[in-house]
């Protein structure tokens, strides 16, 4: 589905905040990408969607090179972003934002499908509101949704946990599992809240300078034996 | 009482027709942060294009057509060649298209001359309104331009495509990454801010001096409405054009123009200072 190989990165030319970053997603997976602040976590799912320039090394996304390309055409080529920080769009309903999940989209109906109020309720009762007025985690659950009727085959959550009252993160996390198992959609999730991890995740990678370190995908395991996440995440 | 109903036409026929070249400059600051020196060049073109359409023996109102679609052309070919070459660097977009505002002036002098230029008022007969005669082709700017005006918003406001331009105005980066081709957007939406000057250039051209040196009589107003009325939404410019075109055409019709223009921008400054981002600020 999605594989990385060699991926050399950064904000300047010369810089190296992805050193060498390489990895690789089944279809219908759902991986955790883990790792302290600064580690380049966030650099890499920038690099993906193509605001960060990529210096060297490769992307391919169902066999489809998408390295160097723009932000729009990785959206196009079937990858879904929330952002950290969700960047909803303040002054649009709650409506206008979902229907901004496609209007980049030529070739899915320029309207929001009904099921796209479906997935968290509060979306259906907020519907006219300004998505602004809303609190942290609707915005979150606005931000999931607005990818997700862009019909992502692979989506890209950075932190979804971060700022958001725990009930609405397992709601966040019921709801993603339940589309990847039932729709196979892929999910990489950048997180550094275990919990959301440990319901979610099939596979954790831990990520150190730039490259992936430490892998495993006995994700259970990690609550009895909490060994990489101190060594890896702890600070 | 009836020099109140003139003045009050006046005033609304100059704030409507600034409106068209305010609303062009708006847009395109707020898409793409480019500050366009070269959009009264771009008005004046338009009027040019209907020299242009007398002298080939066409009718004055070929030129409503013609105008619009040779600088929706000519903004794609500038925003090709320079705009989309500089617009990460916002002082170079001023140098870039003041420069672009010299040669097309020089560009009309070897053309055309420097010399004012004569058109024939399409609609000579005027007409009796609320009880005074005023000119018909007024008339006809205002209704031309408050369509135009009204159009515009609901493209903006009303529509998908206006959505798109207002998510890639408010966020760039997350609209691209929902998979909008933001450069797509950049390049259209400064031709269709180039065809509206252009077409109040066209529109305006019977009532104006139409010279060299015209752009720059309506780009300095357009300015100051925006920056008067403030960006964070387009009924800013309109309140912005309404404030500097009644100013200016109450003070000229009972001083002098110098007067009139003194009072423009003491009032802009006086705004300014007490509202630095304009009456309807952007909200951040």
């Amino acid at each position: 589905m999605l594989d990385v190989n060699g991926l050399v990165a950064g904000y300047s030319a010369g810089s190296r905040v992805l050193d060498g970053f390489s990895m690789h997603i089944r279809p219908g997976e759902i991986v955790a990408l883990l790792g302290r602040n600064g580690m380049g976590k966030t650099t890499f799912l920038k690099a993906l969607m193509g605001h960060v320039a990529v210096s060297s090394g490769t992307v391919t996304l169902g066999g489809k090179a998408i390295t160097g390309l723009k932000p729009y055409e990785v959206a196009r080529c079937g990858v879904g972003y929330v952002p950290q920080g969700r960047e909803i769009f303040p002054d649009f309903t709650v409506e206008e934002n979902l229907l901004m999940g496609v209007l980049g989209r030529s070739d899915l109906p320029q309207e929001v499908p009904a099921w796209a109020f479906e997935l968290f309720p509060i979306l259906q009762e907020r519907r006219t509101q300004r998505g602004g007025s809303m609190s942290g985690g609707q915005q979150q659950q606005l931000a999931i949704v607005r990818a997700l009727v862009g019909r992502p085959r692979l989506l890209l959550l950075d932190e979804p946990s971060e700022g958001i009252q725990p009930n609405i993160v397992q709601e966040i996390g019921r709801v993603l599992s339940r589309i990847a198992r039932e729709q196979g959609l892929t999910i990489l999730l950048v997180e550094q809240n275990m919990e959301l991890v440990l319901g979610m995740a099939q596979r954790c990678l831990f990520m150190e300078n730039g490259a992936v370190v430490h892998e495993t995908d006995q994700v259970q395991q990690l609550r009895d034996d909490p060994a990489p996440i101190h060594r890896y995440l702890s600070v | 009482m009836s020099f109140a109903i003139e003045l009050g036409l006046d005033t609304l026929s100059y704030s409507l027709s600034l409106l068209l070249v305010s609303l062009g400059l708006v847009i395109i600051f707020g898409l793409m942060n480019v500050i366009n020196m070269a959009h009264g060049e771009f008005f004046l073109l338009g009027a040019y294009s209907v020299v242009a359409v007398q002298h080939a023996g066409m009718p004055y109102w070929a030129a409503l057509i013609v105008a619009p679609i040779v600088l929706a052309i000519i903004g794609v070919v500038v925003e090709q060649l320079i705009i989309r070459h500089v617009y990460h660097r916002f002082i170079d977009t001023i140098l870039a298209t003041w420069g672009l505002a010299l040669a097309i002036k020089q560009l009309i002098v070897i053309v055309f001359g420097p010399t004012s230029q004569s058109i024939v008022n399409p609609l000579p007969e005027p007409v009796q309104i609320l009880g005074v005669v005023y000119p018909s082709f007024r008339l006809f700017i205002m209704a031309v331009a408050l369509a135009v005006s009204v159009a515009t918003f609901w493209v903006f406001y009303r529509t998908h495509i206006g959505l798109a331009i207002r998510g890639v105005i408010a966020n760039r980066s997350m609209a691209a990454s929902l998979g909008l081709n933001t450069r797509r957007m950049d390049r259209w939406t400064f031709a269709f801010g180039a065809a509206l000057a252009g077409f109040a250039g066209a529109v305006m051209a019977p009532i104006m001096s139409v010279d060299p040196q015209m752009g720059g009589g309506f780009l300095i107003p357009a300015f100051l409405s925006i920056m008067v009325g403030g960006m964070a939404h387009l009924l800013g410019v309109v309140l912005g054009v309404g404030l500097i075109g009644a100013t200016g055409t109450v003070i000229s019709s009972i001083d002098t123009q110098v007067a009139s223009q003194v009072a423009v921008f003491l009032l802009a400054i006086i705004i300014i200072r007490i509202w630095p981002e304009g009456l309807i600020g952007r909200r951040r």
